[in-house]
């Protein structure tokens, strides 16, 4: 029952991928792409990794899909020249490519046995942390830099986003995001979605401590409920040169530089908690991250500013 | 019971798996949307059927975020339609 259950997983994550390969159409392989993301959600889950199955959903399912999506509305232009790359060009990809996927199966394929794991000492030493989610402790405790430079990456590559806008438009709006055909059901649904969401959001990251959740998970669902009402024209992106924008854009990463540099004076060094306050310096970290990343999240998928900034 | 509950998760995998042929077929990027579409939906119904029957309460989390985002994939897909004037600042 289950081997059947699991050969129909496959045999459908194998359909989707081909298919996002095969497709001749660029938005026909994005949305093979989002059900792709989707199904090895429920492979994830089916592996009970709570965690990752979530970061699956929020970002594979809906993020990534939205980026794509917005790159083929952005290429349609380009498309209209119908310049394709000549065949050698086609060809060296594909061979890359096929030498990429190959090695990546082959180190997939051939595990060292027993595979390296540090699960039992970061078991052994959950309680000194006090969290009860032993991916948030990895994450915040164990791997703190790890995680902490991940976000930094978050920043620059925002920063790298806005860096395309031309000098006349610095500081200005991004391009609105709203919908080539006005559509009262999606003013309707971006009235009614972000209040769940935004709730769904603050739940996750909440959870993230003792349960599976944390702060990239819930500051995707924050950014795509922001996305939604921006999408639905209820509201423009906001002008990049705000202060206050940039201010929250800097919060998350600023927080856990300030917490690590703290960390030589209360602590053993860098990124290093006082015994017995490591659970409310997570939270507080996580909290601020995830603000950061949503706004981040929501200003990449908007783009740089293509509108001069107001007088 | 439990047992019952994952055999209609495999119900519904099996269901929404069908349903991926509109992926495959089309014809409109809309019809294959929707494919996505149910598999949010289905997606979310296996996740709370698995998190019943497991007893796995996380697991419910997974139903809400998918729920919560398959809708949102979809309205992405407005943004794509041929013709559109989204691009404000460029015109």
């Amino acid at each position: 029952m289950s081997l059947a259950v699991d050969l129909v997983m496959v045999l459908l994550i194998l359909t989707a991928a081909v298919w996002t390969i095969l497709a001749r159409d660029r938005r026909d392989a994005v949305i093979a792409f989002i059900v792709l993301g989707l199904l090895l959600s429920l492979v994830w889950m089916r592996l009970l990794a709570v965690d990752v199955a979530l970061t699956e959903a929020a970002v594979g399912g809906g993020a990534t899909g939205l980026v794509l999506l917005r790159a083929c509305a952005r290429l349609l232009p380009v498309e209209a020249d119908g310049a394709l790359p000549g065949l050698r060009l086609q060809v060296a990809v594909g061979v890359l490519c096929a030498v990429v996927g190959a090695c990546l199966a082959a180190v997939i394929l051939s595990p060292p046995e027993p595979a390296p794991s540090l699960a039992p000492a970061v078991a052994a030493h959950m309680e000194d942390v006090g969290l009860k989610n032993p991916v948030t402790v990895v994450l915040l405790a164990y791997r703190a830099l790890d995680t902490l430079l991940e976000k930094v990456v978050l920043v620059l590559g925002l920063i790298g986003v806005w860096a395309l806008a031309p000098d006349l438009f610095w500081g200005g709006r991004p391009a609105s995001l709203r919908a080539a055909v006005p559509s009262g059901t999606l003013t309707f649904l971006a009235r009614v979605l972000p209040p769940i969401g935004v709730l769904i959001g603050i739940y996750l990251v909440w959870n993230g401590a003792d349960h599976p959740g944390g702060t990239f998970q819930g500051g995707t669902v924050l950014a795509a409920m922001w996305l939604l009402v921006m999408m639905a024209d209820l509201g423009d992106p906001p002008e990049t040169r705000a202060l206050r924008l940039r201010r929250l854009v800097a919060v998350g990463p600023a927080l856990f530089i300030a917490v690590g540099l703290a960390g030589f004076g209360m602590a053993d060094g860098f990124l290093s908690y006082p015994p017995g306050y490591a659970k409310p310096i997570i939270v507080a970290v996580e909290v601020a991250l995830a603000l950061s990343i949503a706004v981040i999240l929501g200003l990449m998928v908007a783009g740089p500013a293509a509108k001069e900034p107001d007088q | 019971m439990a047992e019952f509950l994952f055999a209609a998760a495999a119900i519904v995998l099996v269901l929404t798996g069908l349903g991926l042929a509109r992926m495959l077929w089309g014809p409109s990027p809309a019809d294959r949307m929707m494919a996505a579409q149910l598999l949010g939906t289905g997606g979310g119904a296996i996740a709370v059927l698995v998190a019943i029957a497991g007893d796995m309460t996380a697991v419910l989390d997974i139903a809400l975020t998918l729920a919560l985002l398959a809708a949102f994939a979809a309205v992405a897909l407005t943004l794509g339609e041929p013709g559109s004037k989204r691009r404000g600042g460029e015109e």
